[in-house]
């Protein structure tokens, strides 16, 4: 099982991963998908898709639509495993 | 000249050269054409009409091939580990009249069969019969091999001899087969690449060192080394459990091979690179082709090459041209028609043939392969090619193979699922093959679903069954 702590540090992750320009100097929880140069269909897919390998869970259709920022994203994988 | 002609050559030239070695087993070029000649008298006792020949390799399967071609007959090539259902509809469309088989596939053959009609060991045409001898004409078939292929659908393909002859002349030509080889042999018979390399060395007269199957990697070093072997024909399959293989010195092994021929089916790069390095003193060379239109291309790796991802330039007399993203073929080496099959006749138009390969010819006309027109992945309008995105994830160590295609999606159309089969020592989760991939994809390319599977389902040639996955 994940702490808080482990799951923020874990998504941090995903976002470098799928965001090349993305690093812990400029990662802000809050700012939105509007806000990113590079977040478009294809990024939200690869961000829920490695966020469920990561925690082993499965997100549905709508809860993966509504993910706008790394602090929805949070809240949702929280809502899975704690 | 065809294969029989060259036969008869080589056994008066030559007579007590060694043509095959089986295991413990060997024959000589002269002992050889005799039993050719036996059987093709007993086949000549036979119903009319196509033979079905089902067996595992062997000696006694080249010389009941060559013995029903040398009839004038036509060879019907079934794989033994056929299932009872094709099995059935391969006899029925085949219009089969005769079956020989193997002793270890009899049992189930006299089980499966439907059709009442002759079935025969391959051990009883042995006996001699006297009958006058009928003899094949070149622009007869010789052999029908249903391709089991890629798609649902099998349709049968007849080889004429003319084919053959062409196709032979320029395997030949272009990889400069010798009479002076050692020709290591592992592919199945029933197959276009394996009796491609058997009518390729009885031409040349070389030796060929036949093996029942390439399960046994250590057993096809052993028989490298021991026959001091020149050539060796292997999947791509072979060759990366090779490359995957511990503590084994291969540059050793292959010290004398001068030419590693492998087909198409999905050489990596990588995999060219590797070999390019293993190989002191010969070669990795491949050739694009259907069983309806047989090697077709050819591209012999050289050490200074840079187009490791192509499958080379057209064989002389063949013509390739693309249409929509698919590759078409014409040339000596083209079937006419397929075997009673209006439908697939229409793939043929004005002696073209529509391979149903997606893929790209180069500024100075080489070929590169994308994959198959009905196994594109078309994720929200971006169209993919499985074949990229498996080369990648095959770039992961702990992977021991893979396969990519489309799954449905609601929002995309389509998006990419894995079948992933991992090693069992090494661990490996999925998000290690998400971050490969993202560090090395476009980002539509990066798979949504992935699955470790036990078995990812191919044919005998190392093609993935996709339409089996979707």
């Amino acid at each position: 099982m994940y702490n808080e702590k482990e799951i923020k540090d874990q998504i941090k992750k995903i976002f470098f991963d799928v965001f090349q320009n993305i690093n812990e100097n400029n990662f802000v929880w809050e700012k939105q998908q509007k806000d990113y140069e590079n977040w478009d269909s294809f990024t939200q897919l690869n961000l829920i898709t490695l966020s469920e390998a990561k925690f082993n869970i499965s997100l549905t259709l709508d809860e993966a639509i509504e993910i706008k920022s790394a602090s929805e994203l949070l809240e949702c994988i929280k809502s899975h495993i704690i | 000249m065809n294969i029989i002609d060259n036969l008869e050559n080589n056994s008066k030239e030559f007579p007590n050269k060694i043509a095959i070695v089986f295991e413990e087993q060997k024959i000589s070029y002269k002992e050889l054409h005799d039993q050719v000649k036996k059987i093709s008298l007993k086949i000549n006792e036979l119903d009319k009409g196509v033979i079905s020949l089902i067996s595992e390799n062997s000696i006694l399967f080249i010389i009941t091939y060559l013995g029903i071609i040398r009839s004038g007959r036509i060879a019907h090539l079934v794989p033994p580990e056929i299932s009872e259902i094709n099995f059935n509809n391969q006899i029925k469309s085949a219009d089969s009249q005769t079956i020989i088989c193997s002793e270890s596939t009899f049992h189930n053959i006299v089980k499966f069969a439907e059709i009442n009609i002759p079935i025969l060991k391959i051990s009883e045409l042995k006996e001699q019969l006297k009958n006058k001898e009928n003899y094949l004409k070149e622009n007869q078939i010789a052999h029908l091999i249903f391709t089991s292929g890629t798609t649902a659908t099998p349709k049968g393909v007849g080889i004429t001899h003319s084919m053959l002859n062409f196709t032979t002349k320029n395997i030949i030509g272009i990889l400069g087969y010798l009479n002076s080889d050692i020709d290591i042999l592992p592919l199945p018979l029933y197959h276009s690449f394996g009796l491609g390399c058997v009518y390729t060395s009885l031409t040349v007269g070389s030796t060929i060192i036949l093996h029942k199957d390439a399960s046994n990697l250590e057993n096809l070093l052993n028989s490298i080394k021991k026959h001091n072997a020149t050539t060796f024909a292997a999947i791509p399959a072979t060759l990366i459990k090779f490359l995957k293989s511990k503590n084994i010195d291969l540059k050793n092994y292959f010290l004398n091979i001068r030419l590693i021929i492998t087909n198409s089916t999905s050489i990596s790069k990588e995999t060219v690179q590797n070999y390019k390095q293993i190989l002191k003193n010969g070669n990795i060379a491949t050739y694009y082709g259907l069983t309806e239109a047989s090697r077709s291309t050819f591209m012999v790796f050289k050490k200074n090459s840079s187009r490791d991802e192509s499958v080379g330039k057209s064989a002389p007399g063949v013509s390739i041209k693309i249409d929509n993203d698919e590759i078409l073929i014409k040339g000596k080496n083209v079937i006419s028609q397929y075997w009673k099959n209006e439908i697939a006749d229409k793939n043929i138009t004005d002696s073209w043939l529509r391979t149903g390969d997606i893929g790209f010819l180069d500024n100075e006309n080489y070929l590169f392969l994308k994959g198959r027109k009905d196994d594109i992945i078309n994720i929200g309008g971006e169209k993919v090619s499985p074949f990229e995105i498996e080369e990648v994830v095959k770039e992961i160590p702990e992977v021991i193979d893979v396969a990519a295609f489309g799954i449905k999606n609601e929002i995309f159309g389509q998006v990419i699922k894995l079948h992933i089969i991992k090693s069992k020592e090494l661990n490996l989760d999925k998000s290690k093959i998400l971050i490969h991939c993202i560090k090395n994809l476009e980002k539509f390319k990066i798979p949504n679903k992935i699955d470790f599977v036990e078995e990812i389902p191919k044919t005998s040639y190392g093609k993935v069954k996709r339409f089996m996955l979707k």
